[in-house]
């Protein structure tokens, strides 16, 4: 009997509260969620952890400390515990009992060595030539979050909109339809991809992502070799069944031997459960096994002595390419960065392109680039104001971002920072054009940036204080005229500016203490 | 057994006759008899705004003049903008909320409430407190930004806006109460009753270009509010109509309440302080027959609280 079988529930019910709130993370497209609460969630990502710590002076930026400290005590919990994407395939793994001829029993294989320390390596030292951009599109949080984004949250859209509708329809008013998220093909052919390429890897061979391609995961391994507690065969329990094998997530469970490869073990506590014989225990280990130590290998120092050179040499392969000509022509003004992100370069170093505060954004003003920042900016990102503009008031994507790409501003901060400033062409205003009123972007103006002044018979033409104003493209997303561009438009900074606060005149108060009326 | 049989007649008649009363009220909106009323318009003034509808309302003979039971009652005022009320931008809180009261005290079936926003929608119901004031008082707020909602139909009065689309509850409710706000407006100068219509319409920026004044004045011929009240009790002298700070609003506590937008409007105007002729949808509308602005022709009463 195995007396340790309570553990594999326990790691079930921890994965699927993570789960849990991730989808309601995913699902919360009224903007009802605290953004503290959701930070609980993505904070304890790796990457993002680790991002943030660079960060200083955050409040969080212990947390990535202590997912090295989890690790070294636990082993890879944060595989089955903490990882959004981890935890779905186990989910999704878990589905295929139903579809008996998808299974497979699972066996000990070697470890994926070659594949995945020279890929953790590369990345590595892709981050100083291209920055995040590789481990952007490896990193797991990242990736799920993205498919999050553009396979999830766009059928519950429609889902909860066709109940809405119903629901309207019976007289309930229970339930308000939200406005369906722009298709943006880059975003949905890649989340698309990744979803396929680790179900194809899962059905192949359960974690294999995981523990071949996975970054994290093989930063995670590196140190679970040293783990405190793992997951090890007695012995003198033992009669070789080989039941705890069938049932590894990892393949790592090697019983001619009797050993655990620990660096691939997700501590899913699965074996555990298969033993009757209490001879597969999660213990304290109490000296490194000589196992560990012989298993370095030398291509891998080779590896990492390469790899030190290199990074000497990487700064100087650093892109110094620069991000939109300074012209206040419209066509080449370049791209809007969200209000937090400073620059172009703060952005480019430290977002991992989760697009949570794509799927987040209230007024959908934020969506993902394609190669507006240049290839490497791909996902990253912008401001279209052609789908919204970005609320005076709300300081949603830097209060989500889970890395401090975009940093969490507070209002007064946001209600300052110049993310561009607007450019009035009054040839093509129908103020002038068509001799009509309008005002509309004066109207959307919340600093009166952009304010009316007489012009003719009876008209106003708007005119521009871009001293006072903030680049929210309110006045860019509201002027009617749009062929082939507004008579007005924000021509973004490249590096974020202070605005001044609005001037505030009292208004002259009119008496109204007497009984009169003007009619 | 017979007293089964007596609840089973009975509740079939009064099933029927309540089929037959909504079929009946089906299109009274747009097609709206005036109540009889003795003024053309009332005006309140030096009161908290709950208070000075209270009043005005009582001056009409109560909100049973505008709302029979069963009714189903839209009120639409304006929430375009993620601002607090303090500001102005918005319909004072506290007015809807009573709007909303008085509806369902006179036996309105339901209330229901919204704005085709200009900022994100939810922010915006709950920034200017005026979704709080409503469900509090039993009425419930509708996403106007929901494109699915609006009808296409036509304007056959119109003189340039021939057709557009018009949320549905604009069709299919028994009752309009018009609750604007009166503030400056950068490019239409004021928006008063008038102007808060076009937060009933999809396509907003046409207008702009096909010439703002006209198409207001337009759909005013097309959609007729049962009661227009007018929110000046905190008023937005300029930066209009979304306002930068508090500064741009002065406390000037006034009510207006009439079913003729014109009427309503050319108050408004000169509670402003300027002169209605010089606000070009007002004239437009008047030309269109819609009602006059010649205030001294009409019977008011007004109310110093």
């Amino acid at each position: 009997m195995n007396t340790q079988k309570w553990l594999r529930p326990l790691r079930r019910i921890l994965a699927l509260v993570v789960l849990a709130a991730f989808i309601i993370i995913f699902s919360d497209v009224r903007g009802k969620l605290p953004s503290a609460w959701v930070g609980v969630f993505t904070s304890i990502q790796l990457v993002p952890s680790l991002l943030k710590m660079i960060l200083p002076l955050s409040l969080l930026s212990g947390l990535f400390l202590v997912l090295i400290a989890l690790t070294l005590l636990s082993g890879r919990v944060y595989c089955s515990v903490l990882c959004p994407l981890g935890i779905s395939m186990d989910v999704a793994n878990r589905m295929l009992r139903w579809m008996p001829f998808l299974r497979r029993k699972a066996r000990f294989k070697k470890a994926a060595n070659y594949v995945r320390y020279p890929l953790l390596i590369l990345l590595l030292l892709s981050l100083f030539s291209t920055g995040l951009f590789a481990l952007n599109w490896l990193d797991p949080y990242a990736n799920f979050s993205r498919m999050a984004t553009y396979l999830y949250q766009p059928v519950y859209i429609a889902g909860s909109n066709v109940l809405a509708h119903a629901a309207a329809h019976w007289g309930v008013a229970a339930l308000q339809a939200v406005p369906v998220n722009p298709f943006i093909p880059l975003a949905f052919f890649s989340a698309l991809s990744f979803l396929l390429l680790v179900f194809t890897l899962m059905l192949f061979r359960d974690r294999l992502y995981c523990n071949a391609i996975c970054p994290v995961g093989t930063f995670l391994g590196l140190l679970s070799r040293f783990s405190f507690f793992r997951v090890q065969i007695h012995k003198e329990n033992c009669s070789q069944c080989g039941a705890c094998q069938q049932v590894c997530k990892s393949d790592c469970i090697n019983i001619k031997n009797l050993t655990v490869d620990t660096s691939r073990c997700v501590v899913c506590y699965n074996c555990l459960g298969a033993c009757n014989a209490n001879a597969i225990r999660y213990s304290a280990q109490w000296k490194i096994s000589e196992k560990a130590v012989r298993q370095r290998d030398p291509s891998k120092r080779a590896f990492l002595k390469a790899g030190m050179l290199f990074m000497g040499a990487a700064p100087l392969l650093a892109e110094a390419k620069g991000h939109g000509a300074n012209a206040l022509c419209f066509w080449s003004r370049g791209v809007a960065l969200p209000p937090g992100s400073q620059s172009l370069k703060h952005l480019k170093d430290k977002c991992i392109a989760c697009n949570l505060c794509i799927a987040s954004c209230p007024t959908k003003v934020l969506q993902p680039a394609f190669l507006e920042y240049g290839f490497t900016g791909m996902m990253l990102p912008k401001m279209d104001f052609q789908k919204g503009y970005c609320n005076y008031e709300c300081t949603h994507c830097g209060a989500v971002c889970p890395t401090g790409a975009i940093l969490a501003l507070s209002a007064e901060e946001k209600k300052i920072t110049q993310i561009g400033k607007a450019e009035f062409r009054p040839g093509r205003c129908i103020v002038k054009t068509e001799g009509t009123a309008c005002g509309s972007c004066s109207e959307h103006c919340p600093t009166q940036a952009v304010h009316m002044v007489p012009y003719g018979d009876n008209l106003t033409l708007p005119e521009v204080n871009a001293d006072i104003c903030i680049g929210c493209g309110a006045c860019e997303h509201a002027c009617p005229v749009e062929d082939p561009h507004p008579a007005i438009f924000v021509v973004p900074h490249e590096v974020h500016q202070k605005a001044q606060l609005p001037k505030v005149e009292e208004t002259t108060e009119v008496k109204n203490d007497h009984d009169d009326f003007p009619f | 057994m017979k007293r089964r049989a007596f609840i089973r007649t009975s509740a079939s008649v009064s099933l029927a006759t309540g089929a037959l009363f909504s079929m009946g009220e089906w299109h009274s909106l747009l097609a709206a008899e005036t109540p009889n009323l003795a003024y053309d318009l009332v005006a309140v003034k030096n009161a908290v705004p709950a208070l000075m509808f209270d009043s005005g309302i009582a001056a009409l003979g109560g909100m049973k003049q505008y709302v029979k039971p069963g009714q189903r009652v839209v009120i639409k005022p304006n929430i375009a903008w993620d601002v607090p009320p303090e500001r102005g931008s918005n319909t004072n809180p506290e007015l809807v909320g009573q709007i909303v009261k008085h509806c369902m005290e006179a036996g309105a079936g339901e209330v229901k409430v919204f704005d085709h926003t200009c900022d994100e929608w939810t922010r915006c119901y709950s920034s200017s407190g005026i979704g709080d004031a409503v469900k509090k008082h039993g009425g419930s707020m509708v996403n106007g930004n929901d494109e699915k909602e609006y009808r296409s139909v036509s304007i056959p009065k119109g003189r340039i806006l021939k057709e557009t689309r018009v949320h549905r509850l604009i069709l299919e409710s028994d009752v309009l109460i018009n609750v604007p706000v009166l503030k400056n407006h950068g490019g239409a100068k004021l928006t008063v009753s008038m102007k808060n219509l076009m937060g009933v319409v999809w396509e907003r920026r046409p207008w702009h270009s096909m010439g703002l004044h006209q198409c207001i004045a337009d759909f005013s011929t097309f959609c007729k509010p049962t009661l227009n009240v007018v929110d000046g009790y905190r008023v937005m002298k300029k930066n209009g109509p979304r306002g930068v700070s508090e500064a741009d609003v002065a406390e000037m506590k006034y009510l207006i309440l009439s079913a003729n937008m014109v009427a309503a409007d050319a108050a408004a105007a000169k509670i402003f302080g300027i002169e209605p002729a010089d606000v070009q949808y007002i004239v437009l509308a008047e030309q269109a027959g819609l009602g006059t602005a010649k205030l001294d022709t009409l019977n008011i009463k007004r109310i110093a609280l």
